[in-house]
């Protein structure tokens, strides 16, 4: 059995029928459930994409980054131009978010990842600032009057797709070569370079796959609403995104699912609070902060938290036997 | 043979000359260490053959080639490894992947195969996991694989770095003060485990400053004061030098109380 699943076709068949589940799933449940909640699960899945992507920078890299929102917008703009302006098939024009968002995640990269910890997350702090500023000012994103007229495209099978897709990636980016060299960099750079780990160009790796998160993300929010303006993705986004991650548990995969659950669904749950919604939602980070310090799941190893509890009750076993 | 050529070794910090017009040569297969009172420049020297820092003058040549000027990174690639003076594990992950991560260099797959996983990068995973369960072995932790790297006792933790370090089968490994913070029987085994990694063919050079190890295991020891290499030679000869002993014990008054 173990042998038959290490085979490489039959993980390629489980993995294909896995996106194939998910998107008949979502499928059932698109039809059954009302539109309102069925936003919300768009907005979870959605969020979950771009705090994957995070994740990787933040969490897993160890870089913190406070301008995951500029690459959202990237991504967002590009995919709707590209739709719009250029007519192509609105699966291109999440791609084409992505690839741009990429791109851009890598060029600022190189400059601003000779730089560590709070100093990198005020270097992208201004680069977010600086592509807001820069899609204020653009003729072909209309402005500040925003962006109208976009397709509303995306669906709940297509974003849950897509989301259970960039959790296997990140999954397996992070029990392979490259990510044990992430996670590395985070620990300790000087002992990572000491056993041979190009740290700048794990970094651009971890930047250049969470932007391409983030573009992916965005685009499929541009699709979603419709209607975007630069000032949807200000600070206050890649706040939000990076709360997902930090209350979740940081570099923690499990933590950022959770994370974006909780963070997307909590201020719709409070809406019977009316007025107070927002003050009891902020508490309730504030509780969670202080009662799970490293997050939700921090510091929880599900791999070997399942192994555990499976040869607990074969020792239970063995006891009896004596 | 010469495995490691430092030639005329020279770095200044601003005025300061941590290290001074160093010449040595480590032969393939001994145990060097280098020794010296505190501020000597020990530790600067390894900073400088693992291309921390560049030197201001002078040439770092191993087994002919030169290693000044090239990345941090490809010093391991090129064959030699290193711990640290003040443990630098990856703290929050497993002993096993601390060690597989010291494989690191040894590895190809890339993010195509990360994203593919085809069965030869599972090969090359496989490979790598025996690898570092044999290094892990060697040094007698084996059933540490699933604790985290901080969760380990002081000489656990200095054990780790050096499996760390062995895995990617250097040519050389500097051990920069592995007995510090080690109790006497602790010391008693890492003096016997340098001996087994040398046996294995890899070249030690290392600094320390617990006399007893560097007089029990090294064939030869070089000093160093001031940045300046003051002494050369086996054991016996380095602890009767008197400039070694001046080094250490100062001169003047201070000689005279010096029973001979």
């Amino acid at each position: 059995m173990k042998k038959l699943l290490n085979n490489w076709l039959i993980q390629v068949l489980l993995f294909l029928s896995l996106l194939g589940l998910t998107a008949y799933g979502s499928q059932i449940i698109n039809d059954i459930t009302s539109p309102y909640v069925l936003t919300i699960g768009l907005f979870i899945g959605i969020n979950l994409i771009m705090a994957l992507g995070l994740n990787l920078i933040t969490g897993v890299t160890g870089q913190l980054s406070l301008g995951h929102a500029a690459f959202m917008s990237i991504g967002a703009y590009a995919s709707a131009i590209a739709t719009v302006n250029y007519h192509l098939p609105f699966l291109v024009g999440v791609l084409i978010g992505g690839l741009i968002a990429c791109f851009f995640g890598i060029i600022i990269g190189f400059p601003t990842l000779r730089l560590t910890g709070d100093y990198l997350a005020i270097a992208t702090l201004g680069f977010a600032e600086i592509v807001r500023v820069q899609f204020t000012n653009m003729k072909i994103t209309n402005g500040a009057i925003g962006f109208l007229g976009i397709e509303g495209s995306t669906t709940f099978p297509i974003v849950m797709t897509i989301a259970v897709q960039t959790i296997c990636a990140m999954v397996w980016l992070e029990n392979s070569r490259n990510g044990r060299a992430m996670l590395a960099i985070r620990e300790d750079e000087v002992a990572s370079s000491a056993v041979g780990i190009n740290t700048t160009l794990y970094k651009i790796q971890a930047f250049a796959i969470g932007a391409f998160c983030a573009g992916v993300g965005g685009a499929l929010f541009a699709h979603t609403t419709t209607f975007i303006q630069p000032t949807d993705f200000g600070f206050q986004k890649s706040v939000d995104i990076l709360s997902i991650i930090v209350l979740g548990g940081l570099g923690s995969i499990p933590g950022t699912i959770i994370g974006a659950i909780v963070l997307t669904a909590a201020p719709e749950i409070l809406r019977p609070l009316a007025n107070y919604r927002m003050i009891v939602y902020g508490l309730l980070l504030v509780v969670i902060m202080i009662f799970r310090p490293y997050g939700l799941m921090g510091g929880v190893n599900l791999r070997q938290a399942v192994r555990r509890a499976m040869m607990f009750p074969k020792k239970k076993q063995a006891g009896r036997e004596e | 043979m010469s495995l490691l050529t430092l030639d005329n070794v020279t770095i200044r910090f601003g005025g300061l000359t941590a290290v001074d017009t160093v010449n040595l040569e480590i032969k393939q297969g001994e145990i060097l260490a280098l020794i010296g009172p505190n501020g000597a420049g020990k530790s600067t020297v390894f900073n400088l053959i693992t291309s921390i820092y560049k030197p201001t003058e002078g040439t770092i040549s191993l087994a002919g080639k030169p290693l000044v000027g090239i990345p941090t990174h490809k010093i391991a690639e090129m064959g030699v490894t290193r711990t640290f003076q003040t443990i630098r594990l990856f703290s929050e992950l497993s002993v096993l992947d601390n060690v597989k991560i010291g494989a690191h260099c040894r590895g190809k797959a890339g993010l195509f195969q990360a994203f593919t996983r085809l069965p030869g990068m599972k090969r090359e995973e496989a490979e790598i996991e025996e690898k570092a369960i044999k290094a892990l072995k060697f040094l007698d932790l084996e059933t540490k694989c699933e604790e985290m790297a901080k969760n380990l006792s002081y000489g656990e933790q200095r054990r780790l770095e050096i499996a760390r370090a062995l895995v990617s089968k250097p040519k050389l490994l500097l051990l920069d003060e592995p007995a510090a913070g080690m109790n006497p029987q602790e010391k008693v085994v890492l003096m016997e485990m340098i001996r087994r990694i040398r046996d294995t063919g890899i070249t030690i050079f290392l600094v320390e400053h617990d006399m007893k190890l560097v007089m029990g295991i090294s064939e030869r020891i070089a000093v160093l004061d001031y940045g300046k290499l003051i002494a050369e030679g086996t054991p016996l000869e380095v602890r009767s030098n008197n400039a070694v002993i001046e080094a250490y014990l100062g001169s003047g008054k201070f000689k005279s109380r010096i029973r001979r």
